[in-house]
């Protein structure tokens, strides 16, 4: 009775994740449309510059970084999600990640894809984007290990790799089960992604031995990426720059992004694909509680880089600095930013609020907002108060940086929706996993009390 | 054997070498030349990559600063000051250093043209434009004197002498011929020949003088000699106490010269006169000047007379600051009273220049510090009110063929005065500017000459100097030089009234005979004296200057009190227009790199502006950008406000050099001296109620509490340096040398030389405005001028700004691409070859010294004949920054290497420290303890910029010395 059901519960499952690609009707391929056009907007922005040079941008002396940096970072943070869902929670047995982490790992994946465009977009020749790599050359140099960029080509790589083997990983499984019941393309294109699972138990110890080592293997990446990342900035000289605070203070900050977007995409997803009934609002709920965490370790990071610039006397370029951006040329971005990342979150604390869809939808597409605004203050605003009042200068984006932060945005989704019709967005052997549990948990207490 | 490495056997080499040449060559873009042929017979002189120099002189002003013409492969491509010479003492201005672009503008005039019916101007032949002229000139002659007028810039050499000659030859009358210098000092000359009986103009010797002050004369930017009065000036400076030489500038508006300045006497706009004669009354007042000097006496008892009150309030001072004035004039002697300037030569110049002389006469300055009987008076400006004749009689239509050589009274006179109009009336203009200009536009025939670097000529700018002009090239076009086309055109005439010469050589060895007989020796033959002179620039002999005797009958004219000017109506201001080094006169194109370079003052490029107060600016609330309709009564224009701390609140100031301030000036004239009135105008100001980006260099114009620009004192005479002594790494070895470079702040002026020398030697293309809006101007140095020390104080400071070579660089460690590199000799490299653009170097540079390439810059032909082959033009996408001029370092190397010496201490000499007017900038070795720059950077007003950061740079700032405690 209790097997025959659980069959019943799992055929429904694969029969749901199955069902994926069926369910996108017209409107998805609007949605995969909009997104291709962004993208080739964003292309043809970026061959302006290609041809013109950056000259065609809004950058200037002293503000040599501005959009293109910012995106970069922005998608580097929205990249953390994915694996600390995936591996992190997984080391910490957190059951609600079961749902929602291929859709955090997929965006894992696209996410660092797009923001490792970014640092070659912005290069001033870009056709020599390769010198940043280690490799055999006749002018017989290493790049420079001292440079934090060198660091960055190292750790998104790595990051993208093994986020990539990861996904792969998990995937494979679920694409035999899928393959099994495919037909046509589908069918060949699940045998290539199940990587021969044939559901043995020797590949079951080896998979779960190998899935348990990728999550240790990945955890240390999800602080190192962005600590990295964070040191581009912190090992320079830059007032606003240079503070220890900033590895801590970026990692958090990508969570933040991060599950926030995890939020934003799986919201509408469950609901167009039908998984109300997989990915549940106790799911969101819980993701909602993290979402609260990280931003008030933001909160405490933005407060502790502005308390301790106090201390120093008021011609400090640090201390100017930080208190420029609340007050200066860009202070309402930084209050939008401080609105969108701590205020709206802190809502998130009401039971009411957190369990309201359209409330956690907008707080979380907020925390997005605020998360790209919080990287171009950390970016734009110190280059522009540097040391010497006299090289001040403001900078504000162009269309062309524009068309290359929407054309971002355009690439990521739609290489996520094109994924769509075929990856399963939920790791259905885990759900069964868990399902079987459940239900043996169940009838056991059952059980007892008969 | 030796040269075997590796087992690469020579058939090897020259296997590879071949297929990678030929690799090579199939590859090349197809501009680059296929072929390279070697001169079968190499012209004398000339080695492929040995500059060749030539001494010349600078005709951008009349001040006449000896030049040094470097040129490669038979082409000018630098110039320099000559150190022989004793006017620029090796330096040139900011417009000296541009007026090579003269020479490779792309619109320079190629070749003769005459303006057909249809109104357009058509190539003719040099023969047919000479035959017309001459059968013009002929039936003008016919109809009897003055029907034919040359316009000239002054021209005291041959050039002259030549017009001079024909216009004779044409029974032409002496006012024929008009001398147009739109910045003469006329009211001085009207002074001088009035007190003292010659009109001419004094020289000054302020490396005597104690303390200077500037009553408008804006001696640093464009008054008589900057280049020679800034080095002056320097002399007295860089030196802590009593010894320092002061200046003080009086004037409503703080100049770049007021900025220098210890002290700034803010007297209203039109006041100075008022405080010169209260000060000169001052002075002659018992018990003041214990040694008054006899030749004043007499004016006492008239100068007893004025009302030091009323005088006073008119000036817009206290009766304690004349007291003070003259009590420092006394009490530091000798002083040099300067003045007046074009901002302060308003209707009454002549007797504001007369009141300053006998100050200077009272003081015992005469003969000190104003030296009398120098000027060689060979060529003097006519005044205002003659040119102003001249244009009347172009608009009655008395003349019939007008000459203009060199002059541009379209550009450079007030737009009330009709110029264009009068040049309308005249049936033939005649230009020989080798440039499109204002009146050009006008002309019927166009005979462009050569360039000064293309052409022989002598000026006499004072007695002792006869700078040579010699031609460093062949000319680039098909030009002639003017004073021989004159020769032809005599030679075409009918009757030659006077036998000249035919060609121009003839007639200059001629004059030669005469002006080297001081340098010459009794030498029967000149020639190789003249030879002699040219290599060195010019043929310099001692002239001593003479006495000169006070008519004090005639100077008692000059101590009547000035009228009282009118109350302003409402909404009034009074209009202060000034001169720049940059924005220069007005007469033809400007240089771009003179637009450029940012001005001193407001750091505006590109634009005209017009600079309120803060608290006027408060209270018609405008904003930085507003656009202003400034009006009075000659007429109206737009320009662009800023806001200027350094002005009284009851002036507008514009900048001369352009339409706007012509359309404003009203054309009255200082009658005593028939001299162009610039000031004394009023005029109303409203919003016209648009904004623009104002193109400023500038972000905060003050330090911002930051103490970036360190001062000295006589109470606080050293620097406090932090303790840099801790080290956590190894620092790089600077085995061999260790290039650094001392400024002396105490010295410079801000007057943007070294700016655009840079821009000259390294190939520093020009971004244009829209560049400059947003901050993209690619210049390796540039001056920072610092209004105050925090908000709203005004204590300015410049700092000049260039890469600092620091030991410790921060853009070293974060180029991922080693395009950043720390050379063993203490330079930042930068290896355009290797960068990839990342930017991170800028980001990371404190000093914010890095320029990024935007876009690829195109030096079309023949632009591109002016870049300085030892430097690469970098491509789009790489970063660039200074480089100390190291391929001057390499050259110098070379050559000691090929005399086995080591490099002596000041061989080496980047182009900005070279040019630097007031040899503020020293560059050495600091390996070498016994260098000067050694020396000077340890001494104690040395500080570094930022150093707090322990970047350690390679360059000490030198505090500028203050009378307050810093």
């Amino acid at each position: 009775m209790s097997t025959t059901s659980t069959s019943a519960a799992f055929a429904q499952l694969q029969d749901a994740v199955a069902a994926v690609p069926r369910r996108l009707g017209r409107g998805y391929w609007v949605l995969v449309g909009l997104a291709a056009s962004l993208l080739l907007w964003g292309a043809w922005c970026y061959s302006i510059i290609v041809r013109n040079g950056l000259g065609v941008t809004r950058l200037n002396r002293p503000v040599m970084w501005g959009n293109l940096i910012t995106d970069f970072v922005f998608w580097v943070g929205i990249a953390h999600s994915g694996t600390l869902i995936s591996a992190v929670l997984f080391l910490f047995r957190a059951r609600f990640r079961t749902a929602v982490y291929r859709v955090a790992e997929m965006m894992t994946v696209f996410g660092v894809m797009t923001a490792g465009l970014f640092p070659v977009f912005h290069l001033g020749r870009p056709w020599f984007a390769y010198w940043l790599f280690p490799y055999p050359n006749q002018r017989h140099l290493w790049p420079n290990f001292r440079s934090p960029l060198a660091w960055d080509v190292f750790a998104v790589s790595t990051y993208f790799i093994v986020s990539t083997v990861f996904l792969f990983v998990g995937i494979g499984p679920d694409a035999a089960a899928l393959r099994d019941v495919a037909t046509g393309w589908r069918r060949r294109a699940y045998g290539l992604l199940s990587l021969g699972w044939h559901g043995t138990d020797a590949q079951w110890r080896h998979y779960t031995r190998a899935y348990l080592f990728f999550a240790a293997f990945a955890t240390p990446l999800v602080v190192s990426v962005h600590s990295v990342v964070s040191w581009d900035f912190a090992v320079s000289l830059t007032p606003g720059w240079h503070s220890t605070l900033f590895p801590p203070y970026f990692v958090a900050g990508a969570i933040l992004s991060g599950v926030a977007m995890v939020i934003t995409i799986l919201i509408p997803l469950r609901k167009v694909l039908r998984l109300t009934d997989i990915i549940t609002p106790h799911h969101l709920d819980m993701l909602a509680r993290l979402v609260l965490f990280v931003s008030l370790i933001v909160t405490y990071s933005y407060s502790v880089e502005i308390g301790l610039s106090l201390r120093s006397p008021p011609s400090d370029p640090e201390r100017s600095t930080l208190l420029y951006r609340a007050t200066g040329a860009y202070a309402p971005l930084f209050w939008l930013m401080v609105t969108c990342n701590c205020v709206g979150p802190m809502l998130l604390a009401v039971r009411k609020v957190r369990t309201s869809i359209p409330a956690l939808l907008a707080i979380c597409l907020a925390v997005n907002v605020g998360m790209w605004l919080e990287r171009f203050n950390i970016v734009v605003t110190s280059l522009s108060h540097d040391r010497l009042p006299f090289s001040w200068r403001l900078y504000f984006p162009g269309w062309i940086e524009w068309g290359m932060t929407f054309g971002s945005f355009g690439w990521f989704f739609f290489w996520f929706l094109m994924s769509l019709k075929l990856l399963p967005v939920v790791s259905i052997a885990e759900m069964k996993e868990d399902l079987a549990h459940a239900r043996h948990v169940g009838a056991g207490e059952a059980a007892h009390a008969g | 054997m030796p040269g075997d490495h590796e087992g690469v056997s020579r058939r090897t080499f020259l296997r590879i070498a071949a297929t990678a040449g030929a690799a090579g060559a199939a590859c090349s873009p197809p501009a680059l030349p296929q072929k390279l042929i070697p001169f079968l017979v190499p012209p004398d002189e000339i080695i492929p990559g040995r500059p060749l120099f030539y001494r010349t002189v600078c005709r951008e002003c009349p001040a006449g600063c000896g030049v040094t013409a470097r040129t490669r492969e038979g082409r000018a491509v630098k110039l320099e000051g000559n150190p022989e010479d004793p006017i620029g003492g090796g330096s040139l201005c900011a417009r000296g250093q541009a007026s090579i672009q003269a020479l490779y503008a792309p619109d320079r005039l190629d070749g003769p043209r005459r303006r057909g019916a249809d109104g357009k101007l058509a190539p003719i032949p040099w023969d047919d434009a000479e035959e017309a002229l001459a059968a013009a000139l002929t039936a003008a002659r016919e109809k009897g004197p003055g029907r034919i007028r040359l316009l000239t810039r002054s021209e005291p050499g041959s050039a002259g002498a030549v017009q001079k000659a024909l216009l004779r030859g044409l029974g032409g009358r002496e006012g024929d011929r008009v001398v147009f210098e739109p910045f003469d000092a006329a009211p001085l000359r009207a002074a001088e020949k009035a007190l003292f009986g010659v009109a001419q103009l004094p020289v000054h010797d302020l490396a005597q003088a104690r303390t200077v002050v500037a009553f408008g004369a804006d001696f640093l930017e464009t008054w008589l000699s900057p280049v020679e009065l800034t080095r002056q000036l320097s002399q007295g400076r860089g030196r802590v106490g009593a010894e320092r030489t002061r200046l003080l500038w009086v004037g409503p508006r703080m100049s770049a010269t007021g900025m220098s300045a210890d002290r700034w006497i803010r007297v209203r706009a039109g006041g100075e006169l008022p405080l010169a004669l209260a000060l000169l009354r001052w002075l002659v007042e018992p018990g003041h000047l214990p040694d008054l000097a006899p030749a004043v006496r007499p004016l006492s008892p008239r100068l007893a007379a004025l009302d030091p009150t009323a005088l006073v309030r008119r000036a817009g001072v206290r009766l304690e600051d004349v007291d003070a004035l003259g009590r420092e004039l006394v009490a530091r002697r000798p002083s040099a009273l300067l003045g007046p300037g074009v901002a302060s030569q308003g209707p009454e110049a002549t007797q504001l220049a007369a009141v300053l002389l006998l100050a200077n006469v009272a003081l015992g300055n005469v003969g000190r510090t104003v030296l009398h009987g120098l000027d060689p008076m060979e060529d003097p400006p006519s005044s205002f009110a003659d040119v102003k004749a001249l244009l009347d009689d172009c608009a009655a239509g008395k003349v019939d063929v007008l000459l203009v050589h060199h002059a541009d009274p379209a550009g450079a006179l007030p737009a009330a005065l009709g110029a264009g109009g009068a040049l309308a009336k005249v049936p033939l203009v005649v230009t020989f500017a080798s440039l499109p200009d204002a009146t050009g536009a006008q002309a019927h025939l166009h005979l462009p000459d050569h360039h000064t670097l293309e052409a022989f000529g002598e000026v006499s700018p004072r007695r002792g100097i006869v700078a040579l002009g010699q031609p460093v090239m062949t000319p680039l076009a098909d030009t002639r030089a003017a004073a021989q086309v004159l020769l032809e055109l005599a030679g075409r005439l009918p009757q030659p009234a006077t036998p000249l010469p035919g060609d121009l050589w003839e007639f200059f060895q001629a004059r030669a005979e005469v002006f080297l007989k001081p340098v010459a020796a009794g030498a029967t033959d000149v020639r190789p004296v003249l030879r002699t002179a040219q290599e060195r620039g010019g043929a310099y002999y001692e002239a001593a200057p003479g006495p000169v005797a006070l008519d004090a009958s005639a100077a008692a004219r000059f101590l009547a009190p000035p009228p009282e000017a009118p109350p302003p109506r409402t909404g009034e201001l009074d209009l202060l227009f000034f001169p720049t080094t940059l924005r220069g006169d007005g007469q033809g194109p400007r240089p771009t790199w003179l637009d450029e370079v940012s001005d001193t003052v407001t750091t505006v490029s590109w634009t005209a502006w017009a600079e309120l107060s803060t608290a006027t600016a408060a209270r018609l609330g405008v904003v930085a950008g507003d656009v202003l309709a400034v009006a009075t009564r000659a007429g109206r224009a737009e320009l662009p406000a800023y806001v200027y701390p350094g002005l009284r609140d009851d002036v507008i100031a514009v900048p001369l050099g352009g339409p706007e301030a012509l359309a404003l000036l009203p054309g009255d004239t200082d009658p005593a001296s028939g001299a162009l009135a610039f000031a004394g105008a009023r005029a109303t100001v409203a919003k016209a109620g648009r904004r623009i980006d104002l193109p400023v260099l500038e972000g905060s114009p003050y330090q911002e509490g930051r103490s970036i620009v360190k001062n000295v004192s006589a109470a606080a005479p050293a620097v406090k340096r932090p303790d840099l002594s801790a080290r956590m790494y190894p620092e790089p070895p600077h085995p061999v040398h260790r290039w650094a470079m001392a400024i002396d702040l105490d010295k410079c002026t801000g007057c943007n030389a070294c700016v655009v020398a840079c821009y000259a030697e390294n190939n520093v293309p020009v971004m244009g405005r829209e560049a400059a809006v947003m901050g993209r101007q690619m210049g390796w140095i540039r001056i920072e001028r610092y209004l105050g020390p925090e908000r709203g104080k005004l204590r300015p400071d410049f700092l000049p700004m260039l890469c600092q070579h620091c030991t410790n660089a921060p853009c070293e460690p974060v180029c991922p691409v080693y395009a950043t590199y720390h050379t063993p000799e203490g330079l930042n490299a930068q290896v355009y070859n290797r960068c990839v653009g990342t930017r991170y170097c800028s980001n990371n540079c404190p000093y914010k010294v890095r320029t990024f390439n935007w876009r690829d810059t195109k030096f079309v032909r023949p632009l591109d004949l002016q870049l300085n082959p030892d430097v690469t033009v970098r491509s789009k996408g790489v970063m660039e920054k200074c480089t100390f001029c190291v391929q001057r370092i390499r050259y110098a190397e070379g050559v000691a290497k090929d005399e086995n010496r080591p490099v002596a201490d000041g061989e080496v000499t980047p182009a900005c420290a070279q040019t630097c007017p007031a040899k503020a900038i020293v560059f050495g070795d600091a390996n070498d303890p016994a260098s000067r720059v050694s020396r000077l950077a340890a001494g104690p007003r040395g500080f570094n910029a930022l150093e707090e950061i322990n970047t350690r740079p390679a360059i000490t700032y030198l505090a500028r010395v203050r009378e307050e405690d810093p």
